[in-house]
């Protein structure tokens, strides 16, 4: 029972295309070896290195939204090395081309504001991303936010069509956000 | 100012600041832990760098990988801190090296160039 449970679970997974699926407290040393796990996978698939590369820097932004944005996140004596924040991020393959899926449970006034900036993208095409990407760059550099509006327009950047993404309201304080993101 | 050596590590740069040789080179990748722990004290000496060379020549190399966000908007900070400092009349030559077939370290280096007027900025493909 316990063998054919997994097998099941291995087993669906493989349907779906995913080369990895991860659910649960992600830390940046873990986002490192999953990362670097990853490179080592694609390569031995001999996945092109412009290819590898986007796929790669979408999982990094991804993660690291997890790790700094998930409402669900426990830090240590204030150390950003010590935080460690629950979410999950599947990286894989359909119809011949990879994406990099994310989610995680955020405070609910936070979701309006990120479906905004979404929603920006979204309407943006390659070369608005681009010119988005440096006007944000010139600005922030100064900010003391951690970085996520510049994380979401490299993630769209190397995406080769719009995010999709979803939000699923789990009480009031709560919404469950999720995106997909296609290379 | 002494020189400023720190070895490649997995997540963060080679760091190879040459002063007294104006010779200034960061090489490999860029996504520390913590971006701004890592960058923080390497933009104050090369703050402190161009200041004590106005006038002089100073030769800057990138040859990254890949950054990540957090580690574009540092190199952002130094790319301003170094046409600042040609605008003040440094002669500043920054050479961005990228592999040959790296379509997006190379977007990156035009993307960086459209800040500078005042450093002379070389695209070299390697």
């Amino acid at each position: 029972m316990l063998a054919a449970d997994h097998y099941r679970m291995k087993l669906e997974n493989k349907q779906r295309g995913i080369i990895f699926s991860f659910n649960g407290f992600i830390s940046e040393g873990i986002l490192f070896a999953l990362g670097k796990a990853l490179k080592r996978k694609l390569s031995v698939d001999e996945v092109n290195a412009g290819t590898m590369k986007r796929v790669f820097s979408v999982f990094v932004e991804q993660a690291q939204n997890i790790i700094r944005y998930s409402a669900e996140t426990l830090v240590k004596d204030d150390l950003v090395d010590s935080r460690i924040s629950s979410g999950l991020i599947t990286v894989g393959r359909e119809d011949g081309r990879f994406y990099v899926g994310c989610g995680n449970v955020m405070h609910r006034v936070d979701a309006r504001p990120l479906q905004d900036r979404l929603e920006k993208l979204r309407g943006l095409d390659a070369a608005g991303i681009k010119a988005f990407y440096l006007e944000r760059i010139r600005d922030t550099v100064e900010s003391t936010s951690m970085g996520a509006s510049l994380g979401l327009i490299e993630i769209a950047r190397r995406a080769s069509e719009p995010i999709q993404y979803d939000f699923l309201e789990i009480d009031d304080m709560t919404t469950f956000y999720c995106m997909k993101v296609f290379i | 100012m002494e020189n400023l050596y720190i070895p490649a590590r997995e997540r963060s740069p080679e760091v190879d600041f040459r002063y007294q040789e104006n010779h200034l080179a960061l090489r490999g990748e860029a996504f520390p832990e913590d971006a701004a722990a890592f960058f923080g004290p390497i933009l104050k000496e090369l703050a402190a760098h161009c200041e004590a060379v106005r006038g002089q020549e100073l030769l800057v190399e990138f040859q990254l990988e890949y950054f990540n966000t957090s580690s574009a908007k540092a190199l952002m900070n130094m790319i301003q801190l170094l046409e600042a400092s040609a605008r003040g009349g440094t002669r500043v030559v920054l050479r961005w090296a990228f592999q040959k077939d790296d379509e997006v370290m190379r977007e990156f280096g035009e993307d960086f160039a459209t800040e500078l007027e005042h450093v002379d900025f070389q695209l070299v493909p390697v």
